[in-house]
C-alpha cells in the first residue's frame, strides 16, 4: 500500500520528477507482468512505445524540473538533485536496455504461468523496485523529512496516505543479496524487517480465484507485501499506456513563463548603438525587386496558369509560291521501305513455308546471314500474334533515316544484254577457223611446239618426247621424224621458201636441220650453207660469241649451235639469215661460274700473285660491264657467216619472247613486265610498252608491223597500237588460265590465242590503213577440242600461210587443224 | 608526305574541304551530341557519303553546308535555351527551392516546328510524299502502352491516335484506300492522295512488346515531327473537303473506343449540314453536335439510312475511274462485326469501299437482329446461331475482295474453313516468276466478273455481231489459252520444218536425234525463262541448226555453244561493265533459283495431296 500511495503522490508532482521516471519503469515491468496471454503482442509493443515515449516524457520533466528548481533556493540540494539525476538518466536507459532485450522472455514467462520462473520475474521486478528503492531515498531527501529529516518539506500531495514511507531502508541494493536470509531489509528504526511467511502455492492460487479484486493485486518484492491498484493507479496506468501525460491535469502545452523578468530591468544586455543599416532600405533587395520587376515586364516571369493552347494548326501550305524549292543542299530522299511479298503474309501460299530441314539448314548460317522473316502460316487471323520486332524494326528504320549516309546511285534498270557491245555479225567476216578437220597424231608426248613451212604444204611439230615430225598438211601423213632425245621447245621453219630449213631449241642446243624438201639446186645450196669444217673454239678474245659453239650435227646432218643455257624460244628474220634465240634463265649465274673458273685455274696455273690479280679485275671490270650494258640471255646468230651476236642492250627482268619486226629493223624483246621495242640500225630503245599484266608470256606482231599482242600469263590478251600510245589500247580477258600463245594470222586479219584451259579462241583483227580508224577486233570463235594433260592445254597456235586455217599444239600430244 | 596531307595555313580544297565528321560538326556547333542528333532529326538533315572519305572509313561525314545549314537554325539557340533551363530547374531543385521550381516549370522554353514542316515540305505533294514513315510510326505509337520510364507519356499515344483516325477517316471517307495485306507483321494499307501512292503499316491491335535495347529519345524525337506533320497533312487535307479540323468527335463513342465511327458520324454531320443548309433545315448538325457533345448523348437512330443518304450525295464526279470503283465496291452491303474481328481495320477499310457497317457493342448504328445485314465477319470456330438471310465469313474474305476488286465466292472463306492464302498485292506475280495458285484463280474470277460487266455500258447497242463488243466479251483466260496454243503450234511447225530440212540435206540418224535433244534443251530454256523469251531462243536455235548444217559436223553441245557465244561476247567488254553483268547475272540467277525452290515445293505438295 505503501508503494501504491507512494506512486500516485509522485506523479502528481510534476517538479519532482525523477521518481517518476524511475516510476515508469517499475510500472512497467509490473505491466508485463499482469498481461493477459492474448493481448501479449499487442502489449510487449505498447511497452516499446511506451519506453519510449516516457524517456521522452522524462527528459521534458527534467527540463521542467530544471527550471524549477531554478528558483529553489537551496543551491546545495540542487547540486546533489543533478548527480542523482544523472545517475538516474543512466540507470534509465540500462533498464530500457533491459527491458527491451528480455522482452521475449517475459513473455514466455508469462505465458508458462509458472512459478519458477515467476522467481525471475521477481527477480526482474526486484531491479525495479531497487530503483524505486533508491528513489525512495531519494525521495525521502527530497519530501521525506516529514519523518524525522529537518530538511523542509515541499507540500504538494493532500492525501495523507502519500506520505507513508517505505517500509524498508536497504536501499537500491540486489535482493539477491538477502534471499538466503530470514529479514529482507531493516525498517526505518534498524530492525530487521523479517520475510512474510509465503504461500503455498495451491492457497496462492485459490486464494487469487477467491478474490475478485486479484487482478489489481502486485506483489511488492522490496517491502514483501502485496500492493492493491486502486482506480486512480489503473487510470494512470491507462493514460501511460496511450502515450499521455500520466495526470490528467498535466497539460504539456501550457503557456510559457519566463522566469526571468526582462521588461522592467534598468540597463539593457548590450549597450551597442543601433547600425545604420536597420534605418536605410535595403541595397540588395531592392535589387532583387528590380530584377522581378524587370523579369515581369520582359515576359519572362508569368502568372497565366492556363495551359497552352494545343492545336494551333494552319494550312502551311497556303501560298505555295513563296518557297517552292527545298532550302539548302540537293535533298536525297530515304528510300521507302521494301513492300512485303507474299511470304510475309499470315497465311502465305504453301509453296512458301519452309520445310523442318530447311529451317535447321538456316539455323546454321551466321547470324547476319539467316533470313529476317520464315514464313509462317496461321489459319484464322484471330491466331496471329503481336509481331515482337515492331518497335525494334521501327527503330531501326529511324536509325537509318537519320544515320546512314545518302548518296545518289544511278539505279541501273537494263537488260544485261545491252551491256555487251554490238558486234558485227560473225557471218559477214568469214572466213574463219571454226571446226577441227584434221588431227595429227603420233607424238608421244605433249606437242610443245608447231611451225609451218611457207609454202602452206609442211607442218613441223616438237615434241616433249624428244622427237621433231613433219607433216603433209592436207593428208595428214608423216613425212619425217627426227629424234633428237631431249624434250623439244620450239621448231621454227625458216621463213624464206627456197630455204627448207627447221630450226629446233632442245635443251641448251639449237639445230638447224634439212628438212630435205625442194628442188636439188636448192639442196644444194642448203647442204652448203649448213656447212660447218669444226667445232669453233670459243674464241675469248672475241667477246661477241665466247660460249656459243657452231658446229656440224653428226646425227642429223645439220648444224648445231650450243647453248650455255637451256635455250626456250627462237625466231627467224623475215630473210631467212639470222636467227634470235632466248634463253630465260637468269644471266648472272654463268656468267660468276664463268668468273670462278677463270680465277681457279688461273690462281693454280701462274705463280705470280700481281697477274692474277690484274687479270681478276680485269675480269670482274668486264662482268661488270656485261651486267650494265648488255644481256647475255638474247643472241642473234646470223647462218650464212655463222656468227652469235649479243644484242647490247640491257634488260631489266628476265626475256620470255622475242620477235622481228616484219618490214623494219627492229626487235622486239619482251620481259615478264614489259615490251622492249630496239632499232637494230640505231642501236638504242624506240619504245616501251606496258601491258599492265601479271606476267607476260608470248607477243606477236601484226603483219603491218604496227600492232602487237601480248598474251599473259593471266589469260589476258593485251593489244597494243604501237601509233597510239605505250599502254594498251584494248585488253581482252578472253581465257580462265594462262595464255601459251598467241600469233597473227600472215594475210588475213586473224588472230589467235591458245591457253591452258584447252580452248583456242580466233579473233578477227583488222587494220585499217587509214590512221585515224582504231583497229576492229571481234572474237569469232572458241576452238576446243583438246584434252587437258597434267594441267596444260594448248601448248602453241600457228595460223596457215595462205589459208585461214589454225594449227593448234596440244599437251594431249595430238595436233589439229581447224578450217573454216 | 601522306595524300592529304596539307600545309599549314593553306586552305583545304576537295573533299577535305566539303565534307566533315561527325564529332567535327558537332564541336563546330558547340552543343552536345543529343542535341545535334535531334537538331538533324527534326531538320532532316543527314550524312553523305563523300567520294573521299578523307577522315578514314569508319567516320560519319556531313557536308559542311548542311552543318551551316544547321547552325543558322534558330532552333539550334532554343535548343541552348532548353538546356540552360533544366540546369536552372535541377540546381532550383537541389537547393530545395521549390517556388522557383514550379515558376520554372511553367516557362519552359517552347519551340514550334510548323516552320521547319514548311521548310522540309515546300509543297503539300512533297509532304504526301515523304509520308509513309510518318503514318508508320504514329499508328506504331498509337498501338504501344504508355510507359513512365521511356517517357511515353498517356498524352502523346492519345494523339497519336487521334492523328491517325483523322487520317484514317479521311481516307475512308474519301475512298482513296487502294490496297491491304495482312501480314504477320501488321496491316499494310496503300493509298492514293493526289496522285501519290503512300504505303504504312499498322500493328495488330495486340498489346505491343516494348524491347529494352531501343533508345526511345530517337523515336520520340522522329514522333514529335512526324506528328506536327500529320496534324497539318490532316488539316490540309479535311480542308480539301470543306471539313473543319480538329473534328468535333461525339465523345461517348470516343470513349467506347470506336473513334472511326464517330470521326465518320462528324463528316456525315457535316456534308449533311451542307446539304440540307439549301433546303433550310433549322439546325445546323454541327451544332447539334457539339450539344450532343455537352450532353453525351446523340440520336442513334435511322443512322444506317443517314450515312446511305450522305453517301449518295456527298462526293462529285471530280474523281477518277479507280475512285469511283472503290466508292461502288460494297454498295449494296451491310456488315456486321462480330466481336473477335479486327474492328478497327475493318471499320476503315469497308467503309472505304463504300460498305456500311456496324458492329458488337455500345453505340453501333444497328444491331445484329437486323435483317438487311448481307454479310457477317467472324473469326471463330463455329457459330451457334445463324441468321439465313446472310453469310458468316471469316475477315480474310474483306481483304481479298478489296485487293483484287472483285466480290469473291464466300464458299472458302466460311466459318470455321481454312482460308485460301492470303496473296500480297504489293508483288508483281509476272516479274518475280511465280504465280501462286491462288492468283491465277483470282485472274479467272477477274475475267469472268468483267465478262459480267462490260456489255453493261453498252446495253443499249447489243450488237452480237460488232467485233469490238465481241472482243469485250472474250474471256481473259480464253484468250490466253488461245495464245499458248497459238505458241505451240509455232514451235511444232518449226520443229517440222527444221526436221524437213534435214532430210533434204541427207543426214543420218544422229543428227536428227542430235536436233531433237536440241529441243528438249531450248523446251527446258523456254521453261526456265519467261514465256516471252521461248521465241527469240527458237530463232537462235535456228540459226546454230544452220550453222551445223553449213559445216557439215554434228555440234558438239548446245549449251556449250551458247556459253561460247556469251564469253565471246564479254571478252570485249571493258572491266567495270564486266563487273556489272556479272553481279547482274548473279541477281537474276539467284532469283530464278528463289522461283525454282517454290516450284519444286509446289510440285511436292501437289504430289503428296495426289497421293492421299
Amino acid at each position: 500500500m505503501i508503494g501504491r500511495s507512494f506512486v500516485v503522490s509522485k506523479l502528481k508532482t510534476i517538479r519532482i520528477s525523477l521518481q517518476l521516471q524511475l516510476q515508469f519503469g517499475y510500472l512497467d515491468s509490473r505491466l508485463t507482468m499482469k498481461i493477459p496471454k492474448n493481448k501479449k503482442q499487442q502489449k510487449k509493443e505498447e511497452a516499446g512505445k511506451i519506453n519510449e515515449t516516457l524517456g521522452r516524457i522524462g527528459q521534458q520533466l527534467a527540463q521542467v524540473a530544471d527550471n524549477s528548481e531554478d528558483s529553489s533556493s537551496d543551491s546545495d540540494f540542487e547540486v546533489v538533485d543533478n548527480e542523482s539525476l544523472s545517475e538516474d538518466e543512466g540507470s534509465i536507459s540500462e533498464s530500457g536496455m533491459e527491458q527491451s532485450e528480455p522482452s521475449d522472455n517475459e513473455d514466455v514467462v508469462v505465458s508458462s504461468d509458472d512459478d519458477n520462473n515467476d522467481d525471475d520475474d521477481v527477480g526482474s521486478a526486484g531491479d525495479g523496485d531497487d530503483r524505486n528503492g533508491d528513489d525512495t531515498s531519494n525521495s525521502s531527501e527530497v519530501d521525506g523529512g516529514e519523518s524525522d529529516d529537518s530538511r523542509e518539506v515541499v507540500e504538494e500531495s493532500d492525501s495523507s496516505e502519500d506520505e507513508v514511507a517505505p517500509r524498508n531502508t536497504v536501499g537500491s541494493v540486489p535482493l539477491e543479496w538477502y534471499k538466503d536470509e530470514e529479514h529482507i531489509g531493516y525498517n526505518l528504526a534498524g530492525r530487521k524487517i523479517k520475510k512474510k511467511e509465503r504461500q503455498n502455492k495451491l492457497d496462492s492460487f485459490l486464494a487469487s480465484a477467491d478474490d475478485s479484486k486479484s487482478w489489481r493485486k502486485i506483489y511488492d518484492e522490496y517491502n514483501d507485501e502485496e500492493v492493491e491498484l486502486t482506480k486512480e493507479d489503473t487510470k494512470l496506468i491507462r493514460r501511460l499506456l496511450e502515450g499521455k501525460a500520466p495526470h490528467a491535469d498535466f497539460d504539456p502545452y501550457e503557456p510559457y513563463v519566463d522566469f526571468f523578468a526582462w521588461d522592467d530591468s534598468k540597463h539593457p544586455l548590450s549597450n551597442a548603438p543601433e547600425p545604420k543599416r536597420r534605418f536605410i532600405p535595403s541595397k540588395w533587395e531592392s535589387k532583387k525587386v528590380l530584377e522581378l520587376v524587370r523579369a515581369f515586364r520582359k515576359g519572362r516571369i508569368k502568372f497565366d496558369d492556363k495551359p497552352k493552347e494545343e492545336s494551333n494548326l494552319y494550312d502551311v501550305w497556303a501560298d505555295d509560291s513563296s518557297l517552292t524549292e527545298r532550302q539548302g543542299l540537293t535533298h536525297i530522299p530515304a528510300p521507302k521501305f521494301k513492300f512485303p511479298g507474299h511470304e510475309e503474309s499470315f497465311n502465305p501460299s504453301r509453296e512458301y513455308i519452309l520445310s523442318q530441314e530447311e529451317i535447321n539448314a538456316h539455323q546454321l548460317l551466321p547470324e547476319e546471314d539467316r533470313p529476317k522473316l520464315i514464313p509462317k502460316q496461321f489459319m484464322f487471323y484471330r491466331s496471329v500474334p503481336a509481331y515482337e520486332k515492331a518497335v525494334s524494326e521501327s527503330f531501326g528504320r529511324c536509325l537509318d533515316l537519320y544515320l546512314c549516309p545518302r548518296a545518289r546511285k544511278k539505279r541501273i534498270n537494263i537488260d544485261p544484254e545491252t551491256l555487251k557491245p554490238k558486234l558485227p555479225s560473225r557471218k559477214e567476216l568469214r572466213p574463219y577457223p571454226t571446226t577441227c578437220y584434221l588431227e595429227y597424231k603420233g607424238h608421244k608426248g605433249p606437242v610443245t611446239s608447231v611451225t609451218t613451212e611457207s609454202t602452206g604444204q609442211w607442218i613441223a611439230s616438237g615434241s616433249n618426247d624428244g622427237s621433231v615430225r613433219v607433216w603433209e598438211v592436207e593428208t595428214g601423213r608423216c613425212l619425217r621424224v627426227w629424234d633428237i632425245g631431249e624434250p623439244v621447245l620450239q621448231v621454227v621453219w625458216n621463213p624464206l621458201p627456197e630455204l627448207p630449213l627447221l630450226a629446233i631449241a632442245a635443251g641448251q642446243d639449237v639445230f638447224i636441220l634439212n628438212t630435205g624438201l625442194g628442188s636439188e639446186e636448192e639442196q644444194k645450196k642448203i647442204e652448203e650453207l649448213l656447212c660447218v669444217e669444226t667445232p669453233t673454239a670459243p674464241d675469248d678474245s672475241d667477246k661477241n660469241a665466247s660460249f656459243i659453239s657452231w658446229g656440224p650435227d653428226d646425227k642429223h646432218g645439220g648444224v648445231r649451235l650450243k647453248h650455255f643455257k637451256t635455250v626456250s624460244s627462237i625466231e627467224w628474220h623475215r630473210k631467212g639469215d639470222y636467227l634470235s634465240t632466248l634463253m630465260p634463265y637468269d644471266i648472272l649465274s654463268p656468267n660468276l661460274n664463268f668468273i670462278y673458273l677463270l680465277i681457279h685455274t688461273h690462281l693454280i696455273g701462274i705463280r705470280h700473285c700481281c697477274e692474277a690479280f690484274c687479270l681478276l679485275s680485269l675480269c670482274f671490270c668486264s662482268f661488270l660491264n656485261s651486267l650494265k650494258r648488255e644481256s647475255r640471255s638474247v643472241l642473234i646468230h646470223q647462218l650464212s657467216k655463222k656468227l652469235t651476236q649479243r644484242i647490247p642492250y640491257k634488260l631489266r627482268g628476265l626475256a620470255v619472247s622475242s620477235a622481228f619486226h616484219p618490214i623494219r629493223s627492229i626487235f622486239f624483246i619482251s620481259t615478264k613486265k614489259d615490251v622492249r621495242v630496239y632499232d637494230l640500225l640505231k642501236q638504242k630503245l624506240i619504245k616501251k610498252l606496258e601491258p599492265g599484266v601479271r606476267e607476260v608470256s608470248s607477243i606477236a606482231i601484226h603483219p603491218s608491223g604496227d600492232n602487237v599482242i601480248v598474251g599473259s600469263k593471266d589469260g589476258k590478251l593485251v593489244w597494243f597500237d604501237m601509233d597510239l600510245s605505250s599502254q594498251p589500247y584494248k585488253v581482252l580477258k578472253s581465257h580462265e588460265k594462262d595464255i601459251n600463245k598467241v600469233s597473227f594470222h600472215r594475210s588475213y586479219p586473224l588472230f589467235c590465242s591458245c591457253s591452258d584451259d584447252c580452248t583456242a579462241y580466233v579473233f578477227h583483227g583488222k587494220v585499217y590503213s587509214d590512221l585515224n580508224q582504231n583497229p576492229l577486233i571481234v572474237p569469232l570463235e572458241i576452238l576446243r577440242g583438246h584434252a587437258s594433260a597434267e594441267g596444260r592445254g594448248v601448248l602453241d597456235c600457228k595460223f596457215h600461210p595462205r589459208q585461214p586455217w589454225l594449227f593448234t599444239a596440244g599437251a594431249d600430244s595430238v595436233i589439229r587443224l581447224y578450217c573454216h | 608526305m601522306p595524300k592529304h596531307y596539307r600545309l599549314p595555313g593553306k586552305k583545304k580544297e576537295g573533299n577535305a574541304a566539303k565534307y566533315i565528321t561527325r564529332s567535327q560538326a558537332v564541336k563546330y556547333l558547340q552543343v552536345s551530341l543529343s542535341v545535334f542528333r535531334k537538331l538533324c532529326i527534326l531538320k532532316g538533315i543527314f550524312p553523305r557519303e563523300p567520294k573521299k572519305k578523307v577522315k578514314g572509313n569508319h567516320h560519319t561525314y556531313y557536308h559542311v553546308k548542311d552543318i551551316l545549314f544547321l547552325k543558322h537554325e534558330p532552333m539550334l539557340e532554343t535548343l541552348r535555351d532548353i538546356r540552360a533551363y533544366e540546369k536552372k530547374v535541377k540546381k532550383a531543385g537541389t537547393k530545395k527551392n521549390w517556388d522557383l521550381v514550379e515558376r520554372l516549370n511553367k516557362q519552359k522554353p517552347t519551340y514550334s516546328l510548323d516552320r521547319l514542316v514548311k521548310e522540309r515540305y515546300p509543297t503539300f505533294i512533297d509532304a504526301l510524299r515523304d509520308l509513309d514513315d510518318c503514318l508508320s510510326m504514329v499508328h506504331l505509337f498509337a498501338a504501344l502502352p504508355a510507359v513512365e520510364r521511356e517517357r511515353i507519356q498517356v498524352g502523346q499515344i492519345h494523339k497519336c491516335r487521334r492523328l491517325s483516325h483523322e487520317w484514317q477517316a479521311y481516307i475512308s471517307r474519301t475512298h482513296k484506300l487502294r490496297k491491304t495485306f495482312l501480314s504477320v507483321k501488321g496491316i499494310y494499307y496503300q493509298v492514293e492522295v493526289q496522285g501519290q501512292t503512300i504505303t504504312w503499316l499498322t500493328p495488330h491491335a495486340l498489346q505491343q512488346v516494348l524491347p529494352t535495347d531501343v533508345d526511345y529519345n530517337i523515336m520520340l524525337t522522329f514522333l514529335e515531327f512526324y506528328e506536327t506533320l500529320l496534324g497539318f497533312v490532316n488539316f490540309k487535307l479535311y480542308q480539301s473537303i470543306n471539313m473543319k479540323y480538329p473534328p468535333i468527335i461525339d465523345s461517348r463513342l470516343e470513349d467506347l473506343a470506336a473513334d472511326l465511327y464517330a470521326l465518320s458520324r462528324y463528316f456525315d454531320a457535316n456534308a449533311r449540314a451542307s446539304v440540307v443548309e439549301s433546303i433550310d433545315v433549322s439546325s445546323s448538325e454541327e451544332s447539334e453536335l457539339k450539344l450532343a457533345r455537352l450532353q453525351h448523348h446523340l440520336p442513334t437512330n435511322e443512322l444506317g439510312a443517314l450515312m446511305n443518304l450522305v453517301e449518295d450525295v456527298g462526293e462529285k464526279d471530280e474523281d477518277d475511274a479507280e475512285t469511283k470503283e472503290c466508292r461502288n465496291f460494297f454498295k449494296d452491303m451491310k456488315f456486321f462485326l462480330s466481336r473477335e474481328v479486327p474492328r478497327e481495320s475493318l471499320l476503315f477499310v469497308i467503309p472505304a469501299f463504300g460498305g456500311v457497317v456496324s458492329w458488337e457493342g455500345e453505340g453501333a448504328p444497328f444491331p445484329e437482329s437486323d435483317q438487311s445485314i448481307t454479310h457477317q465477319i467472324v473469326d471463330r470456330p463455329t457459330q451457334s446461331r445463324k441468321f439465313l438471310s446472310r453469310e458468316y465469313v471469316q475477315p480474310q474474305w474483306i481483304y481479298d475482295c478489296v485487293n483484287f476488286r472483285v466480290i469473291l465466292p464466300t464458299d472458302e472463306y466460311l466459318v470455321g474453313r481454312v482460308p485460301p492464302p492470303h496473296l500480297s498485292p504489293f508483288v508483281d506475280n509476272e516479274a518475280e516468276g511465280h504465280v501462286p495458285e491462288y492468283a491465277e484463280a483470282i485472274k479467272r474470277l477477274q475475267a469472268a466478273a468483267r465478262k459480267e460487266v462490260l456489255p453493261l455500258p453498252g446495253a443499249g447497242e447489243e450488237d452480237l455481231g460488232d467485233p469490238q463488243n465481241l472482243l469485250g466479251i472474250i474471256d481473259r483466260a480464253e484468250e490466253i489459252e488461245a495464245a499458248e496454243k497459238k505458241r505451240k503450234m509455232a514451235i511444232l511447225q518449226k520443229q517440222y520444218l527444221d526436221e524437213q530440212k534435214l532430210k533434204l540435206e541427207g543426214c543420218n540418224y544422229y543428227d536428227r536425234q542430235n536436233v531433237s535433244k536440241q529441243k528438249d534443251a531450248e523446251g527446258l530454256d523456254a521453261d526456265a525463262d519467261a514465256d516471252a523469251d521461248a521465241d527469240v531462243e527458237g530463232t537462235d536455235a535456228d540459226a546454230d541448226v544452220e550453222g551445223t548444217d553449213a559445216d557439215e559436223v554434228p555440234p558438239p553441245d548446245l549449251r556449250q555453244i551458247a556459253e561460247d557465244a556469251d564469253n565471246m561476247s564479254k571478252v570485249l567488254i571493258s572491266r567495270k561493265k564486266r563487273k556489272l553483268l556479272e553481279a547482274m547475272e548473279i541477281g537474276n540467277e539467284r532469283k530464278r533459283a528463289h522461283v525454282k525452290l517454290l516450284k519444286e515445293r509446289k510440285k511436292k505438295i501437289d504430289e503428296a495431296e495426289k497421293s492421299r
